[in-house]
């Protein structure tokens, strides 16, 4: 009997384990979950929703945005515009430099906290995060490459047919592939730890100067630069004088609608120190300029002036010193410095030794 | 025999879930196959790309060197409205490439009166980032700038056109609002397409009359309108052009 039972349980092992011979060892994929900030509001899109962000999605799209090769002649990778230590923008420049010695039409933003965001570019053109790259890629003024070519240089190189293989479970080298590895990266670049984000969790105080500025910027400022992400991700015309030189009526490209003449998107302050120059063609190298045109620089003669800025803000010179002092408040270290972020096998420089 | 029993029980979802799968595949089988396809003309000529020259209702002539275009959402209805639509229904007919010229797919067994599909690709998946296949962006015809598919485009020269080297040039896209470019075209099938046997496929020939882009519903002519390469007024005045130049030449029962 017990040699019968024996026998049985081994032929319905045997019947089991045939069912596992055909099939492929198991994908392994690490999944990792976008951090939600204490107090935030849902992200505006679930941009991972039909891209499960995991470990090995992010580490190659990390790998494609600091790769020049994404790029004609090799010298303009995504992080050549989109610098960490400017908080994703380029640093002090009012336009990026792109292939055979071109400009820029507008000014590059800075890049975080993009599941929060509706829309790409300044003018909103830009639909979803998985096809943004699409835009400086194939402008001839940065990176002036082409789909079918990327994805050539890709190819031959096998870390890339490694790291494919490990973020998706068909390993396929395609441009949804590499799209979304792309957004996997930039969309987990958040910035929630400034010192602002620190005060309000009542980790850290503000000084007297910060206190009287986030007043200030409560009182005129945060209906548009709204907490806490400090955009409500609005288009508008803020009033900056037309660079006849530079004609770029905006929002309106997109549209096609007059009503949005000269109408751009509403950035956000957070870090905003750091991503200097300032609006949507640079042309302000300085926050207190910024707060001068608010003040006193806003061309009041434009049909799509924003209502709330019909007023010149009135602003003093002792205020202005304080809304600056908040403003630098939202300058987000761990954000500048985190190696997650950083250019992949990045080693971080020993610490000075003090003597 | 607590083991036995639980390795028993596995034995037998293992062996329902075989049958459900059977099951499902027999279903599948008895699906008929049905095929489109698709042929490009200028008034009856057939569309030969960088030789042909052809002419408008208003006397233009013009050669034609891009031509490419979107069917999705495929849909057969019988006479009781019984609709067999097919699957991730996205199909980019480029005239350059022949075997994009035709597709296949399967549904249940019937007699169908109408053939439906829209020109172009509908509004959610121009906004549902990266895809693949005819939706690729490596195809080029998807916009960078103001993200969106181009639904149609047709290139070519033209001795009517004033711009650089003659150019025409419709890149026709759009997908919400007043002036979206999206158009579902519904052709009657005279004497049907019956689809009973599932050895055997059917074909649908269709047949398009671009001249149509010029006069259909719009006059347009390439002297005033040589390019449109934005979505407005003139892409959609296109598309309600264009939409009128489809009609089913011939059912081919096997």
């Amino acid at each position: 009997m017990l040699k019968i039972k024996i026998i049985i349980s081994l032929l319905i092992i045997v019947v089991m384990a045939s069912a596992f011979i055909y099939n492929e060892p198991p994908h392994k994929l690490t999944y990792l979950k976008l951090f939600i900030p204490r107090g935030w509001p849902r992200p505006t899109t679930n941009i991972f929703a039909t891209n499960p962000l995991t470990e090995e999605g992010f580490v190659l799209g990390r790998k494609l945005f600091y790769d020049g090769r994404l790029s004609k002649d090799g010298n303009f990778p995504c992080s050549g515009c989109h610098q960490q230590f400017a908080a994703f923008s380029t640093y002090g420049h009012d336009f990026s430099h792109g292939f055979n010695n071109n400009l820029t039409k507008r000014n590059a933003p800075g890049l975080f906290n993009l599941a929060w965001q509706k829309e790409m570019h300044w003018d909103g053109g830009i639909n979803h995060i998985e096809i943004q790259p699409l835009a400086p890629l194939t402008d001839l003024k940065e990176m002036a490459e082409t789909l079918p070519r990327v994805l050539q240089k890709l190819k031959e190189d096998t870390a890339y047919v490694r790291l494919f293989k490990a973020a998706f479970k068909d390993g396929v080298i395609n441009s949804q592939h590499m799209l979304k590895a792309l957004a996997q990266f930039t969309g987990s670049i958040q910035s929630y730890n400034s010192r602002y984000d620190k005060v309000k969790r009542g980790e850290d105080n503000f000084t007297v100067s910060e206190k009287l500025g986030y007043k200030i910027f409560l009182d005129k400022c945060n209906s548009c630069h709204k907490e806490p992400l400090f955009t409500d991700n609005s288009f508008r015309n803020n009033g900056l004088i037309v660079n006849s030189k530079l004609p770029d009526s905006g929002r309106m490209s997109i549209t096609g609608n007059l009503a949005d003449l000269y109408k751009f998107k509403v950035p956000s302050l957070r870090n905003c120190s750091i991503t200097i120059p300032y609006m949507h063609d640079g042309r302000m190298f300085s926050l207190s300029k910024v707060i001068d045109h608010y003040r006193k620089g806003i061309d009041t003669a434009q049909v799509t002036l924003d209502t709330l800025l019909k007023k010149r803000l009135i602003i003093s010179e002792q205020e202005r010193i304080d809304l600056l002092s908040f403003l630098y408040t939202l300058r987000d270290e761990d954000l500048l410095k985190d190696t997650r972020f950083a250019p992949p096998n990045y080693i971080q420089p020993a610490a000075k030794q003090e003597h | 025999m607590k083991v036995n029993v639980l390795l028993g029980l596995v034995f037998f979802f293992i062996t329902c879930l075989n049958t459900l799968n059977a099951a499902c595949q027999a279903n599948n089988q008895a699906n008929v196959p049905i095929k489109i396809s698709f042929i490009n003309t200028i008034n009856n000529i057939p569309v030969v790309l960088d030789s042909g020259n052809y002419t408008n209702c208003w006397n233009e002539t013009f050669n034609i060197n891009a031509l490419k275009y979107y069917i999705s959402n495929v849909q057969l209805q019988t006479a009781e409205k019984k609709i067999a639509a097919e699957k991730n229904s996205y199909h980019l007919i480029n005239e350059e490439d022949s075997a994009s010229k035709n597709f296949s797919f399967t549904a249940s067994p019937g007699i169908y009166k109408t053939l439906s599909f829209l020109i172009g690709i509908d509004s959610l998946m121009n906004v549902s980032g990266a895809q693949t296949n005819a939706l690729d962006p490596l195809n080029g015809m998807f916009w960078t700038w103001n993200s969106g598919y181009v639904m149609f485009k047709l290139e070519g020269y033209s001795a009517g056109s004033a711009v650089i080297k003659n150019k025409i040039e419709y890149h026709i896209g759009g997908f919400s609002g007043a002036n979206s470019v999206l158009r579902r075209v519904e052709l009657n099938i005279e004497n049907s397409a019956v689809l009973l046997d599932k050895n055997s496929t059917t074909e649908i020939i269709v047949h398009t009359n671009l001249s149509k882009i010029w006069n259909a519903v719009h006059e347009l002519k390439i002297s005033k309108t040589p390019i449109c390469t934005t979505p407005g007024i003139l892409a959609a005045g296109i598309a309600d052009n264009y939409s009128k130049a489809f009609e089913i030449l011939k059912v081919i029962h096997p």
